[in-house]
């Protein structure tokens, strides 16, 4: 492999690549704004400058402070490089250390702040900040400058997710490459000159694309916050784990970011991933987490002579494990929205242990939930793990559980252990289902939880672990990032539970146990292939 | 005591039971000051034996360092020589200037050297007066509070805390010295060495204090210096080894200071090293105040490791990062470790810090003047009786937030 | 700053000394776990270092730090810091050794180390080997876990130690109910029995005469209630 030589370190490189991707790609960060590995290279905020050695170097002249004869003096310096523009080639020498750069980051950093608000105690980005970070490794000292800083519109609403704040802003067009290159809608763009530059709409439109809170994601500084998030929580005290989004069946990789002390998510960021969803992913996936709180189930249903009533969890599993007890032909549903471990251990309590025939699965139809798919991240099923259930079931393909009313009403079936709340028909089609002893595990209300005769609340995809498997038929795994409120435990544990009240031993305690006997689905791809990015997970890139 | 002539035998020596006695002298007695415990072995009542037993106040300082800030190590810091804390205050802000190469401003090292060596005042009087009063002697000890009360009212009007002031800061102080303070101070001081001479005249004639001090306690040279004995204790025993002109730090090799010596290392020793050492310190104090600046700062003007005034920090972007840095993620001195050494009130008391870079300290590491003098205290007390310990162990100033942590 | 005392070192004793540093002015010097008490007692017998001044003896842990070589490095950092007396320098002697290796002791070579070496066993676990007493010195004896290092989580909790039985004494159980001072305790039983607020705490329990005021002066009591142990 070729390599240059940055800071006398050996960096290998590929061709095409710019000093900063590769060193990038090593896990070395050379501090920049504008530029990102998912974007075009606009070299605008000159914060990656670095002195490349050259044998016929371009040098300027400037005017160096001279200490022993207290007076300025003609000098050179030599011309710095954006190391975001500059192709590697073999033995170039870069150093990103040298008195010059270090000088150059200062004054660039002083710059960038010039003007800018002491907004911070009210700014999302606090504690996430690039411009916080770089001032403290690179400025370090107060600015120069002490009249009034430049005023700007602040406040602005860009549409109804993104408010826009002009004083923050730095201008360095990454929300405008995005939404040009990624998203291909030329909506924002940038007007004035000078210190009067703002951020701009399209005339007559709102930022109302799909992707609108990716522009907050790969905004460095608060200029661009998102509504949802704004003044939610300070991200010092939130921890990060890694999953997927439950969204569709992309599975871009993401971060749950929750709060331990209260044991909630307040939002979800995107994991880079070049196989899935390279830097990004879609509205509907950011805001998805809503689900894991709001509208839960969170005790058991038991429904009886018509009327529901709620009752403890433990109850309602014992309920669950009478209710199956005397079945003799029963039916399993899979759901397309839990995860392989669930439908695994669902299936075999239900095929293996109580004799089930009939396998079927609970999916969204993304055309009854007005879901459209698109060429960008949005794939057209918006289920995350049709593939994963039916590779679990160890067939082509699953009915639909309209297939399952039809087979309850031909008598075929007496009673119905289903996974999910997600069924592709509505209740009316699916009425059968009410009148046989129906057994739902869900964690939502929806249409199986509606039509069954005992509810068990399990945990989503935020409280306990576990893999999906994408359209692309790669198996990613997701980690557990708050408790399951009130006891509530995964649809596997809570199906090895009803299976032990009916006297089977499944010796599967842990996940660990679950994933050892569950059939190889391809390689949970866990690690991202591309390099970590150079600062921690909870700043943005 | 006349022997029991009945129970000589033969060779007239006194028949007794043969064994020693074991005695608990245990935590929660008055005269151990602050939580110890010594497990007598005693012939008679004779010490044969005593097996010192700290730890009662272990409040794991040193683990407790390792999960916040820097600056959130000073109230901790404050807590361990508790009757100085500005003593532990200046230690420790010394040593992470070590390790960041931080320079404090003139008049913030001459205000660390008035405020520490009125908290040495503190310490000497409470010790030697204390002492005393467990011989019996309580009029000197409240004579000697009431002074130690005027200096806590400089301390608190400084500090805004008679005690614990966690006012010292990596780089400075945590405000500049008072108006009033170097009148305030003046005023006190005579009040100071008027107690002092009070409590002296009292006991440096009274019989029963010399012969409850002299040659009691007695520690040699060699072993205190292979034992690690520092501060007063060690200067009674005749070396005169003293921080402060050793390796002076801050302003010290700028002020004029005799380093009082005894001779014999014991009790009377060590309690008329510390009352000498407090004139010393109140001349030393005189000296700093007419030498320090009246004007200029306090603090280091380097904001990756000093807050910025509240001025810059609601009125500039750089100061309300830069006070957001170092609230939220901690002053970040560079990795490496560096042992910072000052006199404290009982020795030398030095911080060994190891930092990883981070905000976080990795590990800091207290070098506790009497944990090291306790350790000298069995061989002190072995060989004098259960009334010696009482004195010794006064003379020791074992501080238990310093010894334990 | 001269670094008199590393080049002695590095003189007298050549590979064996591993590292040394002069980070803000701090001698300093790494030695393996095996040559321990002899770079020491050199330093403290050296005429060039008469280092006879015991200052501090410590330890660092550092959990993920391989071992370079078999016996040295590892996780912890024993550190030993020296002064001489007579020349006024003072040194920095490191050790590192891996997890569940003792050292050998300095106490023939000072004296001060006796308790600093039972602080490190107490808050590290690192053994000294021919230390004569080498027990807790700020925990108690029961305790179990070494708080120091970074695996002893700072919120972790202790079991519940029973009552230590000293062999040998005829201790008395505390905090029994005869425990502390008698008179001022309350007899809450009596009290309730007795269907009697206004009784006063006056005397304990034994003087049995005083249990029940309102009954009279000629009220003699019941009888007095048994003592703990009888």
């Amino acid at each position: 492999m070729p390599t240059f030589k940055l800071d006398g370190q050996d960096i290998p490189f590929e061709a095409g690549d710019t000093i900063i991707r590769a060193a990038w790609k090593q896990g070395i960060e050379i501090p920049h704004y504008c530029w990102h590995p998912g974007l075009s290279i606009a070299a605008n905020c000159r914060m990656c400058l670095v002195e490349i050695k050259s044998a016929r170097p371009m040098l300027l002249p400037i005017l160096a402070w001279d200490d022993k004869k207290k007076d300025y003096v003609e000098a050179t310096k030599p011309k710095l490089q954006p190391a975001c523009q500059i192709e590697t080639a073999e033995g170039m020498e870069v150093f990103s250390k040298s008195k010059q750069v270090i000088e150059a980051q200062s004054a660039v950093q002083e710059f960038l702040l010039l003007n800018h608000p002491v907004d911070c105690p009210i700014c999302d980005q606090a504690g996430e900040c690039k411009l916080q970070d770089y001032w403290l490794a690179h400025q370090t000292t107060s600015k120069r400058k002490e009249t009034e800083p430049v005023h700007k519109p602040k406040g602005v609403r860009f549409g109804e997710k993104i408010v826009y704040d002009a004083e923050r802003c730095v201008m360095c067009t990454r929300c405008i490459r995005f939404c040009d290159e990624v998203v291909g809608d030329h909506v924002l763009d940038m007007r004035e000159r000078g210190n009067k530059n703002e951020i701009c709409l399209s005339p007559g439109r709102e930022l109302d694309h799909d992707y609108a809170l990716m522009t907050e994601h790969v905004c460095p500084v608060g200029a661009l916050t998102s509504r949802d998030f704004r003044f939610k929580a300070r991200v010092w005290f939130l921890k990060s784990a890694p999953s997927v989004c439950n969204g569709c069946a992309t599975g871009c990789n993401t971060y749950v970011d929750y709060d331990p002390r209260y044991q909630r998510v307040e939002r979800l960021r995107p994991r880079d991933n070049p196989a899935v969803n390279a830097f990004w992913m879609c509205d509907d996936g950011m805001l998805s987490y809503h689900r894991f709180h709001q509208d839960r189930l969170l005790t058991g249903r038991v429904k009886s002579e018509g009327a529901v009533a709620e009752v403890g969890r433990t109850e309602a599993v014992q309920a669950a494990a009478d209710a199956l007890k005397s079945s003799k032909k029963l039916a399993v549903v899979l759901s397309a929205q839990h995860s392989n471990e669930d439908n695994f251990v669902v299936l075999k309590v239900g095929r293996d242990l109580l004799g089930a025939r009939h396998v079927f699965l609970g999916a969204l139809d993304p055309v009854a939930s007005g879901w459209k798919g698109d060429e960008i991240l949005k794939n057209a099923d918006n289920n995350p793990n049709r593939a994963g259930a039916t590779k679990i079931a160890g067939v082509a393909k699953l009915e639909s559980t309209a297939a399952l009313a039809k087979a309850i009403d031909a008598g075929e079936i007496d009673a119905v252990l289903s996974l999910g709340f997600a069924a592709a028909e509505s209740a009316e089609v699916l009425a059968s289902l009410n009148k046989v002893p129906h057994v739902s595990l869900s964690t939502h209300p929806g249409v199986l939880p509606l039509l069954a005769t005992v509810v068990v609340p399990v945990a989503t995809t935020a409280e306990a672990s576990g893999t999906f498997v994408n359209a692309k038929g790669m198996t990613q795994g997701f980690q557990r990032a708050v408790l399951a409120p009130g006891g509530i435990k995964a649809a596997w544990e809570t199906a090895i539970e009803i299976a032990t009240i009916l006297g089977h031993d499944l010796s599967m305690k842990k996940l660990p146990d679950v994933r050892a006997a569950m059939p190889a689905l391809a390689a949970p791809a866990t690690a991202p292939s591309a390099p970590p990015a150079p600062s921690a997970p909870a700043a943005g890139t | 005591m006349e022997p029991n002539y009945e129970a000589l035998d033969d060779d007239g020596q006194l028949e007794l039971p043969a064994e020693p006695m074991r005695l608990n002298m245990g935590p929660s007695h008055p005269a151990m000051h602050g939580t110890i415990r010594m497990v007598l072995e005693l012939d008679g009542e004779t010490v044969v034996d005593v097996d010192i037993q700290p730890g009662y106040l272990h409040r794991g300082f040193e683990k407790s360092c390792e999960r916040g800030t820097y600056n959130q190590v000073f109230p901790y810091v404050d807590r361990l020589n508790y009757v100085s804390p500005m003593l532990n205050n200046v230690g420790f802000a010394l040593a992470v200037e070590k390790l960041c190469d931080l320079k404090v401003p003139e008049r913030g090292q001459w205000y660390r050297m008035a405020l520490g060596e009125l908290a040495r005042i503190s310490d000497h009087l409470t010790c030697n007066s204390a002492g005393a009063m467990e011989l019996g002697a309580f009029t000197p000890f409240l004579w000697c509070i009431k002074a130690r009360d005027y200096v806590w009212d400089i301390l608190e009007q400084e500090t805004g805390a008679r005690l614990t002031h966690s006012f010292g800061r990596v780089g400075g102080m945590a405000k500049p010295p008072t108006e009033m303070f170097k009148e305030s101070t003046l005023a006190v001081l005579p009040a100071v060495e008027e107690a002092v001479l009070e409590a002296e005249s009292l006991l440096l004639k009274n019989r029963i204090f010399l012969d409850r001090t002299q040659g009691i306690g007695l520690l040699s040279k060699e072993r205190a210096i292979a034992l690690g004995v520092t501060g007063p204790m060690l200067r009674s025993t005749g070396l005169d080894f003293d921080v402060r002109k050793a390796t002076p730090y801050l302003f010290y090799k700028d002020v004029d200071f005799d380093v009082p010596v005894g001779h014999d290392g014991d009790n009377y020793d060590r309690f008329m090293v510390r009352f000498e050492e407090l004139r010393q310190s109140i001349s030393i104090i005189r000296q700093v105040l007419e030498k320090m600046p009246t004007d200029g700062p306090v603090d280091c003007p380097d904001l990756r490791y000093v807050l910025p005034s509240k001025e810059a920090v609601y009125n500039t972007i750089e100061g309300t990062i830069a006070h957001f840095k170092i609230v939220m993620e901690g002053l970040k001195p560079p990795p490496g470790q560096v042992y910072s050494y000052t006199e404290g009130g009982n020795g030398e008391l030095g911080f060994y810090v190891v930092s990883d870079g981070s905000g976080t300290p990795y590990r800091v590491r207290v070098r506790p003047p009497c944990f090291h003098n306790l350790q000298a205290a069995r061989e002190m007390l072995v060989g004098d009786m259960i009334a010696d310990i009482v004195p010794t162990f006064g003379s020791v100033n074992m501080i238990g937030g310093e010894c334990d942590r | 700053m001269s670094k008199k005392v590393i080049d002695r070192l590095k003189a007298m004793f050549g590979d064996k000394i591993l590292e040394t540093s002069d980070f803000r002015g701090d001698e300093e010097a790494v030695v393996g776990p095996k040559d321990w008490v002899e770079v020491a007692t050199f330093l403290r017998d050296d005429g060039a270092t008469a280092m006879d001044q015991f200052i501090d003896l410590t330890a660092v842990d550092f959990p993920l730090r391989p071992q370079s070589a078999p016996g040295v490095g590892g996780r912890f950092d024993v550190v030993l810091f020296l002064r001489s007396m007579t020349l006024n320098h003072r040194v920095r002697l490191k050790t590192r050794l891996p997890e569940d290796q003792p050292l050998t002791t300095l106490l023939p070579v000072w004296a001060g180390a006796n308790w600093a070496e039972r602080e490190i066993f107490d808050m590290f676990g690192i053994k000294f080997a021919e230390h004569p007493d080498l027990r807790r010195i700020l925990m108690y004896e029961e305790f179990v876990g070494f708080p120091l290092r970074k695996d002893y989580d700072i919120a972790e909790t202790q079991p519940l130690v029973p009552y230590r039985q000293v062999e040998g004494t005829d201790k008395i159980a505390p905090f029994g109910a005869e425990e502390g001072i008698p008179f001022g305790r309350i007899d809450w039983i009596g009290r309730i029995e007795a269907n009697d607020l206004p009784v006063s705490t006056g005397i304990g329990v034994a003087e049995g005469a005083r249990q029940n005021l309102s009954q009279g002066p000629e009220y003699k009591g019941a009888e007095p209630t048994p003592a703990a142990d009888e």
